[in-house]
């Protein structure tokens, strides 16, 4: 029999549904966990017995030391990473803030501040390299299972590169750009969601990070002008899961 | 000399404490959340309020909805736009599947493991394998109906201010009919598990919980009189800990399951209530390990209730008609019951739409002083008797009854 991959999940700042999302999967969990051993899930289990994993996942922002010391940790003794989730891919909500971290910290704390040390929150991808980025706020769960799958079988997952329009067009959903007027960010967003929002008859809020290559956000920006959203509204809307550039 | 506690692990977000000990005794704890600071006031001030509901959302992914709800109210109530009974109900359904979601993966997968001795639910389920299935059933329940009303298993977009993107439709309804039904032997059953815990941690004083079961116009606490959090809640910054500490009245005190049972249990369900009654001796005492009896009630409650909404909802027929809301300068707050209890949204809205002031407070926050306090009764009680690994386990368990969220506790602001 071969041996179980070992696996981690490292949490860093962030809301924890990345981390919960594996939770979810529920009878599939069980389907890894013939070809997985999960060694580290603060979240999941009081044992931690690792030091070596072939796979670690993990989730969130580097938003204070402690972030960046876990993640330098999970990075020394991984073979493969995983940027999960848009925190990690994109630095997500709370990394969208503009402000200096001095500033922040002093609108939240008061004058006193806070003594404990915070960094402006930023995407893992910012600090080390990674084998795969799996965005999403949260990211599909039938995705990760997938990418373990594949991983687990030799197979390099492939990311998914293409709009959350295609989705829309393979479930055929009516697009809420053209027909209601909504501001969706369909058409530059990266696909693979299955369009779910589109689903409800509401706008793509761009929850899996801005799609680079050849989609184009002016004419997504023209567009939004035209059916009347100012700039104001059209930028932020655009910069609220990606301060950072992918 | 300090004990230091690691990051304690089966609750959500990053935390740890310090024992602090002198001349051989217990002098205080300090629970530090060390999860980094998220920004959320910020991050809506300015915006359009349609968006904000939204972004809530990502605070926690646990109780997602009851963010998005408390938001949804709290902007509804600044524009002064009332909703009709179908979009009540519709979000309280959405409320109680959130209740149902995360009261089973606290009870079954992180609190379960600590009744058996397992480190975990997944190493549990050689031996207790049904046990953890049925707690998975009654998630996933949960999770559909988060699916039906929130638009996604986590941080879902279907809740708007004035209705929903998308409504339920009746096969949906009743399915959510049926199952409620046939669930309900298990949740009993969970209740009858939880009743055999000792009670451990201290015994809370004053409780705080919303004046509705799910939510309300104001608070509620074991004083007279409702109130808004204004009045009695007092919130400050600690120099250990990202997370503020809040008081009532200048005292510890607790919100969540148990002080819902205790101030509200005239609003239960039938069997939910019948269950309190036989119960009620135990969780008077106020022992906050309680909580974990309290919440398998509340699954009882949370089956009753979505049963009855489905059957009314069925009955009259959905509409799914949003009511048109107009923007306004204006002030609101919306005050609702997450799992783990009272939220508070609270917004100041300009003429054009924009979100000027924002300040929210969520349940870990408010508990974050009774925790301690519960903390150090624990240590003063255990050490010296028990073996420090012991403690420190046991310690963990006190901290989990509060079924703390610790990612949403960070990101306070004041202007
Ligand atoms: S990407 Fe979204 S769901 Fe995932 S941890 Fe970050 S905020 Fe939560
Ligand atoms: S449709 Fe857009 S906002 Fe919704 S899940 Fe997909 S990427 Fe995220």
């Amino acid at each position: 029999m071969m041996d179980k991959l070992k696996l981690a999940v490292f949490e860093l700042t962030d809301c924890g549904g990345c981390a919960l999302n594996i939770l979810f999967l529920y009878e599939k969990l069980f389907d890894l966990l013939e070809f997985y051993e999960i060694t580290e899930f603060h979240m999941a289990t009081s044992l931690s017995e690792g030091n070596h994993y072939d796979v670690a996942l993990v989730t969130g922002t580097v938003s204070t030391q402690r972030d960046l010391n876990l993640l330098k940790e999970a990075r020394n003794h991984s073979e493969y990473l995983i940027a999960l989730g848009t925190c990690a891919t994109h630095g997500s909500v709370q990394g969208s803030v503009e402000l200096p971290i001095r500033e922040k910290l002093k609108a939240v704390y008061g004058d006193g501040g806070n003594p404990m040390r915070a960094l402006d929150s930023k995407p893992v991808v910012e600090y080390v390299a990674v084998d795969f980025a799996l965005p999403g706020c949260p990211y599909d769960k039938e995705e990760v299972y997938q990418v373990l799958m594949d991983i687990d079988k030799g197979i390099e997952p492939v990311r998914k590169d293409y709009p959350v329009c295609i989705e829309c067009k393979l479930n055929e959903y009516e697009c809420v750009l053209v027909k209601k007027g909504l501001p969706c960010l369909g058409p530059i967003t990266y696909g693979g969601c299955k369009a779910v929002c589109v689903r409800s008859g509401l706008g793509c809020i761009g929850c899996r990070g801005p799609l680079p290559g050849e989609v184009n956000p002016a004419g997504e920006y023209e567009i939004l002008k035209d059916l009347g959203y100012d700039d104001e509204y059209i930028v932020r809307k655009f910069k609220t899961f990606a301060r950072w550039e992918p | 000399m300090i004990i230091e506690m690691r990051e304690f692990t089966r609750v959500e977000g990053n935390g740890k404490a310090e024992i602090v000990i002198e001349d051989g005794e217990v002098k205080d704890v300090r629970l530090q959340i060390v999860e980094g600071p998220r920004f959320f006031e910020l991050l809506t001030l300015g915006r359009h309020y349609y968006d904000v509901p939204d972004l809530e959302a990502r605070i926690c992914a646990i109780c997602y909805l009851s963010h998005s709800v408390a938001s949804v109210i709290g902007i509804e109530r600044a524009f002064g736009v009332e909703v009709p009974g179908e979009i009540t109900l519709l979000r309280e359904l959405g409320l109680i599947g959130e209740l149902l979601e995360s009261h089973a993966l606290h009870l079954y997968l992180l609190v379960a493991p600590d009744v058996f001795g397992y480190p975990d639910a997944i190493r549990m389920a050689t031996k207790h394998g049904e046990l953890v299935k049925e707690g998975l059933a009654l998630k996933a329940f949960g999770n559909r109906i988060r699916v039906m009303v929130g638009g996604r298993e986590i941080h879902g977009i279907n809740v708007k201010p004035g209705g929903f993107g998308r409504y339920p439709t009746v096969e949906e309804l009743e399915r959510v009919e049926k199952e409620s039904e046939a669930l309900l032997r298990l949740a009993r059953r969970a209740v009858r598990l939880f009743a055999q815990l000792d009670p451990y941690g201290a015994q809370a004083r004053h409780f705080v919980a919303t004046d509705g079961y799910l939510w309300g116009e104001r608070l509620v606490s074991d004083e007279e009189g409702a109130f808004h959090y204004t009045e009695r809640i007092e919130e400050r910054s600690l120099v250990y800990s990202f997370a503020k500490q809040s008081r009532y009245k200048g005292e510890a005190f607790f919100v969540g399951a148990l002080p819902r049972l205790l101030l509200k249990s005239e609003m239960l369900t039938p069997t939910a209530k019948r269950l309190f009654e036989e119960h009620r001796e135990k969780l008077s005492s106020g022992y906050v390990s309680y909580n974990n009896l309290a919440q398998a009630i509340e699954l009882v409650y949370a089956l009753e209730r979505a049963n009855e909404i489905a059957k009314t909802l069925l009955d009259r027929g959905i509409e799914g008609e949003n009511v048109p809301v107009e923007p306004r300068e204006g002030e609101g707050i919306g005050y609702v019951e997450a799992p783990r209890g009272v939220l508070i949204h609270h917004y100041r809205i300009d003429g054009s739409g924009k979100v000027a002031y924002s300040n929210i407070i969520t349940p870990t926050a408010l508990n974050h002083a009774m925790m301690e306090a519960s903390l150090l009764e624990e240590a003063r009680k255990l050490y010296g008797e028990a073996d420090e690994r012991a403690m420190i386990g046991r310690l963990e368990e006190t901290v989990r009854a509060f079924d703390p969220c610790i990612s949403c506790s960070v990101h306070l602001v004041k202007f």
